[in-house]
């Protein structure tokens, strides 16, 4: 006994500890220690240990304000996600899984026209079947709902109009599936069928019947449900300066999320009249709101209650129409109501990327510098809004770096059609126009004779600067993960060297790391996201969080911060994050917000604590708190270890007289942005980048391509979990292969949706998916957790523009329109031969490359940019530098403010409404509420 | 989703199953044969003419034999795949069936009998509905084709299996059994141009197994085949071509057949017989490619285009012809 003591007592915790192995699970446990005679306690590693606070671990970014705060545990460490043993032994319980007693089965009667008026519903026949036990139509619940406030256009079944095929008119509860299926067919709905519109650019006109009508603030009699205009810098002077110029006209499919698990919904209403709804919700907060608002019922009367999330990516983000039907369908019939797609629904509900048509033009001066960038965006939002006002302005602002511009001018519309509703989908709003933005630099650094990495990294912003549309952007890793994808690709030795048919290609990625404005409140007033702690004489502790782990891992995420915070294993952290009824608000997984805002608040509750330890230590050994940290459930002096008390020692000190430790914990996005019209959108506390390097064969007889290996770097701030963020990085990559290749809604000439299902919508099979070389670049940002920030949306964007133009690599011929499916390669590749007089097409021949004076002057530019960043990076006493000053203005001052030809413009003028662009004719019309002024 | 009720019945012999099939003849109740399922349960799930039975077929040992000269219909596409007598080329066609959990579930005889797909009809009730139902639907409601509207006679769904052009390419024949007795046929007359009927199988009868002929050791050639992925989707077109004789001096014998083209698949006998009439090695593998282009005649109701499927099917013809130009 005494050896086996002494052996636990030396070796490291993955050694089994007779007694402490949980069975039948054979975890084991970590028991806290009881101080300097710990056998439990680890040496602190000094490689965990930043060497701003005397540790080994190297920061060539800088030391951080959580430097402190590191106690070895856990941040930085690869580390399973803590719900995995849940998932793969099949304990984890998603939506359908929840089955209470006396459950009824709903169903959806769904519209079969795009576009109708409804008549009359009978529902005498179903009800007379017997084991119906309820039905409900739109006029059981006739308020308007919608995830942003602003734009409420949903009902929970249609209440005068089906607005798409598949749009719900009512819904059956009945005892078992077949009854209710039985049911659906027995309700009669007479309709009167109206002009559907499927086309976008249909949306655009007036129309005897718009999709949806918004009174005073409705746009003319047209269906566009938001434009969006913007120009920033030196607009009249960009045409004049450019020396090359790429237009082009983009066609991309919509795509859905393609998530795993189909929406299924259980809800139910306890005795005391309190409604439960268990559903996979990535925002749990606005679903509560909004089922407050159409049960018409206070939000304390309701308990939201998160399943696992059989994976979301922007398609369970929205507060569903069929969450409200189960929630009326239980109350109808006082019993619990459970509701499951099919995939097909799953489609029909949708919230997919918009389809999207963009012009994106680019200029360059004579010197490689980007002059000028007009974006023109129609997209397609299909019913509903959604998130579409969002999406509308993220299509423009969200390429406004990583690169320095001379002006930035945007056009932007979304259009109501006939179609299941768009919505958010990874990587929101930003992906289309950025792979366009990115083809477009391949394309300019062609006719400028330069290496496209180098024109890039010639163009690069500074950490610490501000975009031209007013973004704060603080850390950036987007020159690093340029040099390392160049360098680990063999880049130079590839790029146009390569034989027909084989080719490689880059593409870089900006996204926002948390949405700066909560889509609800006034972020003056309200937090972003709150974490409550609780603990007591185990001392374990319960975080009590309403971030929404939808397998991306944010409970991992706030475990880690908790248990690095506190020097504790992360066995010892219990996270409570499935109903509102105990989770502090947080508003939910998107905009890729939550490790960034909700470990924050982790943190912050946890100094708390930490700070009580710290102080019970204090009174037990009277030594300086100055000098006193926490390692491995252990409070000690750095400088003399041996002083010191155990994790648990200081726990029951701090607890005397008053019981468990409770804390809350809150993060506020700090004050930010400017001040136009649509400055928020875009805003985060910060924003990740990326470069991918893409390697792909194109068989230039079929036009099949396939990639063969990615190079993917991407800045995530600090890796608190490498594992999870090579996991997003790899999971990215083949979600955006998808959309790249082979991912369409494809929908036929009468406007039905012709694959709603997931044979033929192509998903890459394990066969298509490449070799991917997750690289992780760590830039510190100033305000991240532990120097975090977002890795889960922005490793999207840049695989789409890597394989776009390494396909041109491999066979000279260049995409509009996405998924380049071989059909559409093989055309390009046709129509190439034919403009080339080549009868074979294995007879073309691969672009090449030959470089201009301008390689030089880039490459000069950039070794000097280079040390321009690295001081900026870890200066304190820093300057302002606002985008421009690579134009020659005065990097300190906003251009606008000293330069009347940057003069920001939020509507357009008469001049710009003779021709148009096509999103830009949006404002053609005139809303109604000023018609009058107009006449 | 739900599948509607039916019952299933287990004959332990194929006379058994004969007579079951006639029992519910008699008493006029309709049912489908079922073999692996991976084909007619989805559109079972898609309430896609379904039947009040289903004759099982899964209990039948005479109808599992494998050897070089006789493929029994219940012999499963992986077995197939990895059976150490089956012809290289069918071996190839064989592993590129869907997906390998497929393969284990999937039967030749089901491979053979695979009812026609469409755009318009693998689709959900609501679905259908949503566009006044379909042709080839057995909804009773007398719905136009969606494919080429206005013409109500044909169903243009497409046959998607890939076993039957290279079956056909040796010269394999079928062998039929119902309650009347048995018949067999060369395999490239059992189909037939209708996307609803599909193949010449008459009320209660059934595939038992194929047989190849002796000789097939000396026919050699290729499959190729076309898709987005490389599993999961059914072939887009689908080009076999088989050979006898060296490449030095062209073959003696030349068979070309295509699926995922037409309703049924084709054997390409004219214009096999043009290219051997003639033969002047890349040349005419270039011209026989573009006769089979000309002779099949997609419609737009799978994934890729007829135009594209056309010209892809020139490229797998003169892909599947390498062996014949390596000297």
């Amino acid at each position: 006994m005494a050896k086996e003591e002494e052996d636990g007592g030396t070796s490291g915790s993955g050694d089994e500890i007779i007694g402490y192995r949980q069975q039948p699970g054979k975890i084991p446990f970590s028991r806290p220690g009881s101080g300097g005679k710990n056998r439990f306690s680890e040496t602190t590693d000094p490689e965990m240990i930043p060497s701003s606070q005397g540790g080994s671990l190297e920061q060539p970014w800088g030391p951080h304000k959580h430097d402190e705060l590191v106690s070895g545990q856990i941040i930085g460490k690869p580390t399973a996600l803590v719900d995995s043993s849940w998932k793969v032994t099949g304990r984890a319980h998603y939506g359908d899984d929840v089955r209470l007693p006396g459950e009824l089965i709903g169903r959806i009667v769904r519209s079969p026209h795009h576009y109708a008026r409804i008549l009359s519903i009978d529902c005498s026949k179903a009800l007379e079947l017997p084991g119906v036990i309820s039905i409900a139509t739109g006029q059981d619940a006739k308020n308007r709902f919608g995830v942003l406030p602003v734009t409420k256009d949903e009902h929970a079944m249609a209440v005068e109009k089906v607005r798409h095929a598949g749009d719900l008119v009512a819904c059956v509860a009945a005892i078992d599936e077949a009854t209710a299926r039985e049911a659906e067919r027995l309700i009669e709905v007479e309709y009167e069928i109206l002009e559907p519109i499927h086309d976008m650019r249909k949306g655009l006109e007036d129309s005897e019947e718009p999709i949806h009508d918004r009174g005073n603030y409705h746009i003319g009699e047209s269906n566009i449900q938001k434009r969006v205009f913007q120009e920033f810098g030196d607009i009249s002077g960009m045409s004049q300066k450019s020396v090359a110029s790429h237009k082009k006209s983009w066609l991309f499919a919509g795509v859905n999320h393609g998530f795993t698990e189909p929406h299924a919904v259980v809800a139910d209403w306890d005795p005391s009249g309190r409604l439960t709804l268990y559903t996979p919700q990535q925002v749990p907060h606005y679903l509560h709101r909004a089922l407050a608002d159409v049960l018409e019922i206070p939000m304390h009367q309701i308990n939201v209650h998160r399943t696992f999330v059989g994976g979301g990516f922007g398609g369970k983000s929205d507060p569903f129409p069929h969450e409200m039907c189960a929630a009326i369908l239980a109350r109808k019939s006082g019993r619990p109501v459970r509701i499951t797609f099919d995939r097909e629904e799953v489609y029909w509900v949708n919230r997919g990327r918009h389809p999207s048509r963009i012009e994106m033009n680019l200029h360059a001066d004579k010197e490689g510098r980007i002059c000028g960038i007009e974006t023109d965006a129609l997209i397609d939002g299909g019913a509903f809004a959604s998130f579409g006002h969002v999406t509308t302005y993220y299509n423009g602002v969200l390429h406004t770096a990583p690169y320095e511009i001379g002006a930035f001018h945007y056009t932007g519309a979304r259009v109501w059609t006939n179609k299941p509703a768009s919505g958010a989908m990874r990587g929101h709003g930003a992906v289309n126009s950025r792979c366009a933005v990115e083809v477009g630099l391949d394309d300019l650094a062609e006719d400028l004779g330069v290496d496209p990495i180098t024109l890039r990294l010639a163009n690069l912003l500074p950490p610490h600067s501000s975009t031209i549309t007013g973004f704060r952007v603080t850390s950036i890793g987007m020159r690093e993960c340029l040099e390392r994808v160049k360098k680990e690709s063999g880049w130079d030795k590839k790029f146009r060297k390569l034989p027909l048919g084989k080719g490689i290609g880059i593409g870089c990625g900006f996204f926002i790391s948390g949405s700066g404005l909560p889509i609800h409140w006034d972020p003056n007033k309200f937090p972003h996201a709150t974490v409550h702690l609780k603990v007591d004489m185990d001392g374990g502790v319960t975080v009590h969080t309403g971030a929404a782990d939808i397998g991306q891992g944010s409970d991992t995420v706030v475990a880690q911060s908790v248990a690095e915070v506190l020097g504790l294993p992360l066995d010892m952290i219990r996270v409570k994050s499935r109903d509102s009824d105990t989770s502090p608000v947080d508003l939910g997984s998107y905009s890729s917000r939550v490790t960034f805002m909700n470990a924050n608040a982790a943190i912050s509750a946890a100094m708390q604590i930490r700070d009580e330890l710290l102080d019970a230590t204090v009174e037990i050994t009277g030594a300086e708190r100055r000098g006193l940290v926490i390692g491995d459930r252990r409070i000690f002096l750095k400088g003399d270890p041996a002083v010191g008390v155990s994790y648990l020692e200081a726990l029951h000190k701090a607890q005397e007289d008053r019981g468990a430790l409770v804390s809350s914990g809150a993060y506020r996005t700090p004050p930010m942005g400017r001040t136009h019209k649509g400055a928020a959108a875009g805003l985060a506390p910060a924003y990740s980048f990326s470069a991918y390097v893409a390697e792909v064969t194109v068989d230039v007889e079929t036009g099949q391509t396939k990639v063969d290996k990615v190079w993917a770097a991407h800045d995530c701030g600090k890796a608190l979990n490498p594992l999870a963020v090579k996991g997003q990085i790899i999971g990215s990559c083949h979600m955006g292969m998808g959309q790249v290749l082979s991912e369409e809604m494809r929908y036929s000439r009468n406007g039905n949706l012709l694959n709603p299902d997931l044979l033929d919508y192509k998903i890459p099979s394990v066969h298509e998916m490449p070799e991917v070389v997750p690289i992780i670049v760590e830039s510190n940002d100033p305000e991240g957790p532990f120097g975090a920030k977002e890795a889960g949306e922005g490793p999207l964007l840049p695989i789409l523009p890597a394989v776009c133009n390494a396909v041109y690599d491999a066979v000279g011929v260049r995409t509009s329109e996405l998924p380049m499916t071989p059909e559409k390669v093989f055309k390009m590749i046709e129509k190439r031969c034919r403009s080339e007089g080549v009868a074979d097409p294995t007879d073309l021949e691969c672009p090449s490359l030959e470089h201009s004076d301008l390689q030089t002057i880039l490459k000069k530019r950039s070794d000097e940019h280079k040390s321009r960043d690295r001081e900026r990076r870890l200066d304190e006493e820093r300057g302002d530098y606002y985008n421009g000053a690579l134009f020659g203005l005065d990097p300190s001052t906003p251009p606008d403010e000293v330069d009347p030809r940057w003069e920001v413009r939020v509507t357009p003028d008469e001049e710009y409404l003779v021709s148009p662009r096509l999103a830009g004719s949006a404002w053609k019309h005139t809303e109604r509420r000023h018609l009058e002024d107009v006449k | 989703m739900k599948m509607p009720p039916f019952k299933v019945l287990l004959p332990k012999s194929l006379d058994e199953a004969l007579l079951m099939s006639q029992e519910l003849s008699d008493s006029e109740e309709d049912f489908d044969w079922i073999a692996g399922g991976t084909d007619l349960l989805p559109n079972y799930k898609w309430h896609i003419n379904v039947k009040s039975h289903v004759i099982s077929l899964s209990s039948i040992p005479e109808l599992r034999e494998l050897s070089e000269s006789h493929i029994g219909a219940m012999v499963s596409i992986s077995e197939l795949a990895e059976g150490a007598s089956t012809h290289p080329v069918l071996a190839k066609a064989a592993n590129s069936v869907a997906s390998v959990l497929i393969r284990k579930s999937g039967t030749v005889g089901g491979n053979i009998c695979l009812d026609t797909r469409c755009y318009w009809i693998n689709q959900s009730e609501t679905w259908r509905e949503s566009i006044d139902w379909c042709h080839k639907c057995d909804c009773g409601t007398d719905a136009d084709c969606r494919v080429i509207p206005n013409q109500n006679t044909l169903c243009v769904a497409t046959y998607q299996a890939d076993l039957a052009p290279v079956l056909m390419c040796l010269g394999a024949k079928i062998h039929l059994a119902s309650p009347k007795g048995v018949r067999s046929l060369p395999l490239c007359e059992f189909f037939e141009l209708d996307g609803m009927k599909r193949n010449i199988l008459e009320k209660g009868e059934l595939v038992t197994h194929l047989t190849i002929p002796e000789d097939s050791a000396e026919w050699h050639g290729d499959y190729q085949k076309l898709r987005q992925r490389d599993s999961w989707d059914f072939p887009e077109a689908g080009v076999a071509v088989l050979w006898r004789g060296g490449p030095s001096g062209g073959p003696e014998s030349l068979r070309v057949a295509t699926t995922g083209l037409e309703s049924i698949p084709s054997l390409h006998s004219e214009e096999a017989k043009e290219a051997l009439s003639r033969w002047r090695g890349a040349e005419t593998v270039e011209d026989l490619a573009e006769s089979i282009r000309k002779a099949v005649k997609p419609v737009q109701n799978t994934w890729f285009s007829p135009a594209y499927r056309r010209k892809m099917v020139k490229v797998l013809t003169k892909r599947a012809c390498r062996g014949l130009l390596v000297i």
